[in-house]
């Protein structure tokens, strides 16, 4: 049994169609990218996910459970998510992850050990304890980085949906970042669903793409069958040779220099 | 121990004496130890209480918008909700109407409608997906307290002599009550508000980072700010029916105690009632010493001290939270 299952899901803002017939299957444990030009509808696809924005029909079930009779708690217990942008918030590290802890909580509950557990562990994971006391306003990019996805683990959901992770970062972040991804994907079975502009890394690390044009599915399948796929050149428009990692051997996709 | 509780028992500590010392301050010696008691007790002492209770809802209605709308500059006051439920109130007024429905008098009904129906505006406005800014959302408000002040003025023009000078009388916002009245009618409205706002402190330490963290947490954050734009404006509503508007102590108590206590509300919320509190009877004592016998409003000095602050805030918060 899948995960998650999408079915027939479509979102629209007034007149204007952002996702329209999307279904996806993913199983736990997937490590799932999705690619698409800007505007393909790949961080609406996270947002609906997250219930940050409401689909106006299709199904999405989660472990099972139809998502329209969780509540926003339930799901943040099930799913966490971190945004393209992050604000500057005016608060500590260490406050902004203990937020995480939010879906477990009653009103009136306290800081209990299994909440200091997650938190340490989030900590860890990231390895950002040497900054929990600083304000968030005082971390680079790649710092800040690193908190939003502690504040997410925090919340010790099953399914982590990241939005661009790296799009900001310098390649020695980005190859942390990565690292850490598939970390948690391997070593502690989280399911990923990831939003990228980086084939490359998609096809090496993921196991599986979505590939989105237009608010519609392009293309689904097997991360490493992508780049054979005849749909390679749609995905943006753009026609990629593919060449043999001098290190690794393993194919990769560079853009072409004649436009398709 | 836990700074923030530090600062809250000092706070608790400042707000004791205050409330202590103030009813005694500008008391007449020639007077009979009898004349001094019904004093105190009838008059002094319900002004205490009635300012207490006024300055701590003002100030945690105050510390819900500055989170709501994530900006220190946001108020009831600044946002044009008081001038809504202003509007309210005089157009109560102004028509006569005179009923009470399920305890509440028409007056208070009208200015928690006014309130209402503003923050629903100034949210949807807000909320709307381009353009918009810290500066859109103040302009707004300036707009909106503008366009309900002419009509104000309108009603009050249209009102005759005497009732036209009571109206601006309480425009300028009064605390000056004799007996206890007042505050059973007020007490019921300042508790539910700072109960219900206290019970959502988590959710409002979530709201701060914005929408798209908070629903990502798990926070319901339609559910939330439907109840605490409701529960909002009914504090805000009875205030201004019974009081008048009383400016910008939900703007500068909040920001105050920001400063000293941090960010969680759990702590921000007992901290601004408490010097919510204080602060408006220090406000009110000031008005009634500085040209004693006569009196100066207390939404006059609030706003004489509020007006400055807001230029301060102003130019001080170059990075808006958006």
């Amino acid at each position: 049994m899948s995960f998650l299952a999408v079915s027939d899901l479509s979102v629209s803002i007034g007149e204007k169609a952002l996702l329209s017939s999307v279904s996806v299957e993913v199983a736990k444990g997937d490590y799932l990218c999705i690619l698409g030009q800007n505007g393909a509808g790949k961080s609406t696809f996270l947002k609906a996910l997250m219930g940050i924005i409401s689909s106006d029909t299709g199904d999405i079930t989660l472990e099972q459970q139809p998502f329209r009779q969780l509540s926003q708690k339930q799901l943040a217990r099930s799913v966490s998510y971190v945004g393209q942008n992050h604000p500057i918030l005016d608060m500590t590290v260490s406050d902004f992850i203990r937020f995480g802890r939010y879906a477990h909580h009653n009103a009136f509950a306290t800081w209990s050990t299994t909440d200091q557990a997650a938190f340490d562990a989030a900590v860890t994971l990231t390895d950002i304890a040497v900054f929990l006391g600083r304000h968030c306003a005082s971390l680079s990019g790649g710092e800040y980085q690193r908190v939003q996805i502690a504040a997410a683990l925090c919340q010790q959901a099953p399914m982590l949906l990241l939005d661009e992770p790296t799009s900001s970062l310098d390649p020695h972040h980005q190859v942390d970042v990565h690292d850490l991804i598939q970390q948690l994907n391997q070593t502690h079975q989280i399911t990923i669903i990831e939003v990228t502009h980086d084939i490359n890394h998609a096809v090496q690390h993921s196991q599986h793409i979505l590939a989105l044009k237009s608010g519609q599915v392009l293309w689904y399948g097997a991360s490493s069958d992508l780049l054979t796929s005849a749909a390679l050149p749609q995905v943006y428009d753009q026609a990629f040779v593919t060449v043999a990692h001098p290190e690794t051997g393993q194919l990769i996709a560079l853009t072409s220099e004649g436009q398709q | 121990m836990n700074p923030a509780k530090k600062v809250l028992g000092l706070i608790t500590l400042f707000t004791l004496i205050i409330l202590v010392i103030t009813p005694y301050l500008g008391l007449s010696d020639h007077l009979t130890p009898a004349i001094q008691q019904k004093i105190l007790m009838d008059i002094r002492l319900p002004r205490l209480l009635l300012a207490f209770i006024v300055g701590a809802g003002l100030a945690v209605c105050g510390l819900v918008f500055q989170a709501m709308f994530h900006n220190p500059l946001a108020t009831p006051f600044t946002l044009g909700v008081a001038s809504g439920a202003s509007l309210g109130a005089a157009l109560s007024v102004f028509l006569g109407v005179g009923f009470d429905f399920l305890g509440l008098s028409s007056t208070t009904l009208f200015a928690f409608i006014g309130a209402l129906v503003t923050i629903r505006f100034v949210y949807g406005i807000s909320s709307m997906r381009t353009g918009f800014s810290l500066h859109t959302l103040l302009l707004t408000g300036i707009a909106i307290s503008f366009f309900f002040s002419s009509l104000i003025l309108l009603i009050q023009y249209l009102n005759d002599l005497p009732d036209a000078y009571r109206l601006i009388r309480w425009l300028m916002g009064s605390l000056s009550i004799v007996g206890y009245d007042a505050i059973w009618q007020l007490l019921p409205f300042i508790v539910v508000a700072v109960a219900v706002i206290f019970y959502l402190s988590h959710e409002l330490n979530l709201l701060t980072t914005g929408d798209d963290i908070a629903l990502s947490r798990g926070v319901n954050v339609r559910k939330t700010r439907f109840l605490l734009f409701v529960t909002t404006s009914l504090c805000i509503g009875a205030i201004v029916s019974l009081c008048g508007p009383i400016g910008f102590v939900g703007m500068m108590v909040p920001h105050i105690c920001r400063l000293l206590i941090g960010q969680n509300h759990r702590w921000l919320i007992p901290a601004s009632c408490l010097f919510g509190g204080s602060f408006l009877i220090i406000c009110d004592t000031i008005g009634r010493l500085l040209i004693a016998p006569a009196e100066i409003p207390v939404g006059v000095i609030t706003t004489l001290l509020g007006g400055p602050f807001f230029l301060w805030l102003l130019i001080r918060t170059r990075t808006p939270i958006s």
